[in-house]
């Protein structure tokens, strides 16, 4: 009798231990949610240029079917993901950045602020993302924070996020940015101004 | 000690098990979700959806990107005398055509900047045709994207979306 409870409570700490493996691993779990992965990284932006194809490994395929499900794949668009400054600390609706980059290798590009949901923040001021054709030629710059800024520069609102990360999307990528990412590619810049309240 | 070893081979076993299938069935699980939802939302079947411009307020997907023109037709193409009929109007900038199917492979993406597109999606299992997609899966969905950061242009990308069609045809043999 006390052998078959041991059986029977190994097949129950087995399975919840392998379903809670693969649902942590694969970016499944509540609250594990960055699509903040993939083996291109560039300036601490990462991607997976498996995205959208038969080739995606299971986890990558798992994680974005629950965090940019309808993806496409790299020869029509790239996206790359970041969730911390260039300090390395993670992106809150406390703090002020200032994002600045310049030409992008692709046809046409934007930056996208979703929160940790995957979901655009729920705030209503119409600001939750900058691309190519707003920013011009040559090199820009934006403000992300919770308010907007004085002046007329360009504006990313945080307000709602609460940890939130960034995605560049690359569309019509040129070849040359799918074969050598890393040279080919300079990714936008996220330089810490200020924190709120919490400090740091 | 011996009695734990049977005990810790099948609690090894079961959990790289359920580890392997909890991967397997995600995507078509979690597309699957996704579908239903997007049903729910009045998402047509066999026909594109005029779309809202993807604000906090109207964003049904993930990622969605406020700066893109979305229509989607879901399709159910389990029946093998069937097919579809896609037509993607023309567009002056960026748009794409891109088919997706039930464990999220984007198995299709057709270009369409400053044309238009018309292609036949075939049942899963049939030969492929000249000027047709065979679909891996039954069931799927295909997105238009249009680039359209602005409200204007999200209105006027709408208007070229009179001439999107997404049609089921019995097809005689």
């Amino acid at each position: 009798m006390r052998q078959s409870l041991r059986y029977l409570g190994a097949v129950v700490a087995g399975s919840l231990l392998g379903l809670g493996s693969a649902l942590w691993l694969a970016g499944l779990w509540p609250q594990r949610s960055t699509m903040a992965f993939g083996d291109v990284d560039v300036g601490g932006w990462r991607s997976d240029f498996a995205i959208g194809s038969e080739a995606a490994d299971p986890y990558t395929r798992a994680r974005v079917a629950r965090h940019g499900l309808l993806a496409l794949a790299k020869t029509e668009a790239v996206y790359f993901t970041r969730a911390t400054d260039d300090t390395g600390a993670p992106l809150r609706e406390a703090c002020t950045y200032i994002l600045s980059g310049g030409t992008m290798p692709a046809g046409w590009w934007s930056v996208t602020l979703y929160d940790a949901s995957s979901m655009l923040p729920a705030n209503t001021d119409g600001a939750l993302s900058i691309d190519a054709e707003r920013t011009g030629g040559g090199a820009w710059s934006a403000v992300i924070a919770p308010e907007r800024p004085a002046g007329e520069g360009l504006w990313i609102s945080s307000r709602g996020a609460d940890t939130f990360d960034l995605t560049l999307r690359l569309y019509m990528p040129d070849v040359a940015l799918l074969a050598d990412p890393n040279t080919v590619l300079t990714p936008p810049i996220i330089k810490r101004l200020s924190c709120g309240e919490s400090g740091a | 000690m011996k009695r734990w070893a049977g005990p810790l081979a099948v609690l090894m076993l079961c959990a790289l098990g359920a580890h392997a299938l909890t991967l397997h069935f995600a995507p078509a699980v979690i597309m699957d979700r996704a579908m239903a939802a997007l049903a729910e939302r009045g998402v047509a079947l066999h026909a594109f959806t005029a779309p809202q411009r993807v604000t906090p307020q109207t964003q049904t997907v993930v990622r969605s990107s406020p700066d893109l023109y979305y229509a989607l037709c879901r399709y159910d193409l389990s029946d093998p005398a069937v097919r579809l009929s896609v037509r993607m109007g023309a567009w002056p900038d960026y748009q794409s055509l891109a088919f997706f199917d039930a464990r999220t492979d984007n198995f299709a993406t057709l270009r369409g900047t400053g044309r238009k597109v018309a292609v036949r999606l075939l049942p899963p299992g049939r030969a492929p045709e000249q000027g047709a997609i065979v679909s891996p899966t039954g069931r799927g969905v295909i997105l238009i994207r249009r680039l359209a950061p602005t409200p204007a242009r999200f209105a006027a990308a709408a208007e070229a979306g009179n001439a999107d069609a997404c049609q089921l045809e019995r097809v005689s043999r």
